[in-house]
């Protein structure tokens, strides 16, 4: 689930400083966004590239907006997203650096909304695709406020040095004790609006989780020699109290691809599943 | 949204007024559904078990069955088993996503399906895909959206009485002698491109281009665009689906574009299904790798 609620005040949007303006003059049906990634050391690989934990976040955050806005004075919740990254994108200098994410809401439908974002590299170059569905609701306190268009706004990045800490940090992960499993303890940093966490706090989890099975040991940081390179995820119950287990097991693999199943479960909420993923992630090495 | 809903018409139990009923038999001979000889079996927790016979009109040139064909396999499973799990509503599928492994050439393929979650809006079920009863060939997952049950359904009796059985009656005696695609008309004589008429056979039953056969357009849009880029054969490997809306206007076009460019024989594409008055009625992005 995600919500973009209060934005400044959202712990996942001050770390990634996604900038996001609305193109148009704000009355359009179907709105259409652009959202500017800046990209920083804490947030790239060593090689300049986001991976698909974070790329997934930003993609969240920007669809989740937009899908809201198609649905004013009701909000949404996302159901489910699905991601591919370029195959030429993957190594070397393409796809790395800034990024812009370019949003478009397909369809608004009575209970539902499909949008689409296209994501590239300063050089214009295709980094991945993604569509996310969302579902419309009533929030209790009323939608997020936004005057329209939406224009970039600075956010006010907490002085709390874990604002400027690695992911697996700022995310609060922590390695399970055998390969395919990571641990993910809620903070309100990692929350949205709504009290829950944030959906791209799943997709940080789950995607640790799948490469560290695919590497097989233990792992929460970052890894350039494996990515995930597709990436289905269904948000199936909102995450409240943690710790949030996510556990990969292997389907198969086509060579360098190995194709692998995640469920995330919110162990202090008896164990229910929040998320189910099928991934793809390829070996780089 | 898709109107899958059209494999209850292997489960409804013949009324005693029908002889009455004016509407042309769903689905006609020789439909895209019937043709695959699709089975069933489902048990009494209301789980559901399918199998699709593979032959080399369905298969790609690997050995496997094409994306398409199993698109239908999981649609029509997911159609049964989203009647059980929405009653007393009901259910259309909004999305889904296919990942196929390579398992080899194949016979039999099987489909397990699992409810993951009924909330009060959307229905998920997950399809465990296993080749010949050994091989793990893949998975699917579907979304369904969750309604109340249209008018002309609430008075329906559905025979869910367990017991493995075809999934159409017409596939006892309707067979499939020529490829898949062509058997169907879907054409793609541009790379990238593959469109289609919107004809009874390709139909669900409201008269909408059926679920299945968006992803039959995307397939073959994509894996198009993936033999001339790779100047060689190519085999969609796996699909994300959105339906967007009924595609009741014909002809039907899918056009695929590739996201970045092919790498290490694999090529990543983004589709758009189009109705004849080009409105969108579905979006896709799939992968397909070189042979």
């Amino acid at each position: 689930m995600s919500g973009f609620g209060q934005p400044t005040e959202i712990g996942v949007a001050q770390y990634l400083l996604m900038m996001i303006e609305e193109i148009g003059d704000g009355t359009a049906e179907l709105p259409h966004t652009v959202g500017h990634f800046p990209g920083t050391p804490t947030t790239l690989d060593t090689d300049g590239r986001l991976g698909t934990d974070l790329l997934t976040c930003i993609i969240d955050s920007i669809g989740g907006m937009t899908s809201g806005l198609a649905s004013l004075p009701n909000w949404i919740v996302t159901t489910n997203l699905m991601i591919r990254r370029a195959p030429d994108a993957l190594t070397g200098p393409r796809g790395t650096g800034a990024l812009t994410l370019d949003t478009h809401v397909l369809r608004r439908g009575r209970s539902s909304v499909v949008t689409r974002v296209d994501t590239t590299d300063s050089d214009g170059a295709a980094v991945a695709t993604a569509w996310m569905s969302c579902a419309i609701l009533t929030p209790e306190n009323g939608p997020p406020p936004f005057t329209r268009p939406v224009t970039p706004f600075e956010r006010e990045v907490p002085t709390d040095p874990i604002f400027a800490a690695p992911a697996h940090e700022f995310f609060n992960l922590t390695a399970g004790k055998t390969a395919g499993v990571v641990e993910l303890s809620v903070d309100q940093r990692l929350r949205n609006p709504w009290g829950i966490l944030h959906g791209g706090s799943s997709a940080v989890v789950l995607d640790a989780a799948a490469r560290s099975l695919v590497l097989g040991r233990p792992l929460i940081e970052a890894t350039p020699e494996v990515i995930m390179t597709d990436l289905a995820v269904h948000y199936l119950s909102p995450g409240r109290v943690g710790p949030i287990v996510a556990t990969a097991t292997s389907t198969g693999r086509r060579g360098p691809d190995h194709l692998v199943r995640v469920e995330v479960r919110d162990q202090g909420a008896d164990d229910r599943l929040m998320v189910l993923a099928m991934t793809t992630v390829r070996r780089l090495d | 949204m898709s109107g899958s809903a059209g494999v209850i018409d292997s489960l409804l139990v013949p009324a005693d007024d029908a002889s009455t009923d004016s509407r042309p038999a769903y689905p006609p001979p020789r439909h895209a559904m019937s043709l695959l000889a699709l089975e069933s079996e489902q048990d009494e927790s209301g789980d559901v078990r399918g199998w699709m016979p593979v032959t080399s009109f369905t298969s790609s040139a690997d050995g496997m069955p094409r994306l398409a064909t199993v698109a239908m396999l999981v649609d029509a499973l997911g159609g049964m088993r989203s009647i059980t799990a929405s009653d007393p509503e009901w259910a259309f599928t909004a999305d889904m996503s296919i990942h196929l492994l390579p398992a080899g050439p194949t016979t039999l393929l099987q489909a397990d399906l699992h409810v993951r979650r009924r909330g009060r809006r959307t229905l998920v079920i997950e399809a465990e895909l296993l080749a010949d009863g050994e091989r793990p060939a893949g998975s699917a997952l579907l979304t369904f959206a969750v309604v109340p049950r249209p008018e002309h359904l609430v008075n329906i009796t559905l025979n869910m009485a367990p017991g493995r059985r075809m999934m159409n009656a017409n596939s006892a005696h309707e067979k499939l002698e020529a490829n898949y695609f062509d058997e169907l008309e879907l054409r793609a004589d541009t790379p990238g491109v593959a469109s289609i008429e919107l004809r009874p056979v390709v139909s669900n039953t409201v008269g909408a281009l059926h679920g299945a056969i968006h992803a039959s357009l995307i397939d073959e849009a994509s894996a198009s665009l993936g033999r001339s880029l790779f100047a060689g054969d190519a085999v969609t490997t796996d699909m994300h689906l959105a339906y967007l809306d009924l595609g009741r206007v014909g002809p039907l076009t899918a056009t695929a574009s590739s996201i970045g460019n092919p790498a290490d024989g694999r090529l990543t594409t983004a589709v758009d299904v189009h109705d004849g008055n080009g409105a969108l009625v579905s979006t896709a992005t799939a992968e397909v790798v070189a042979l």
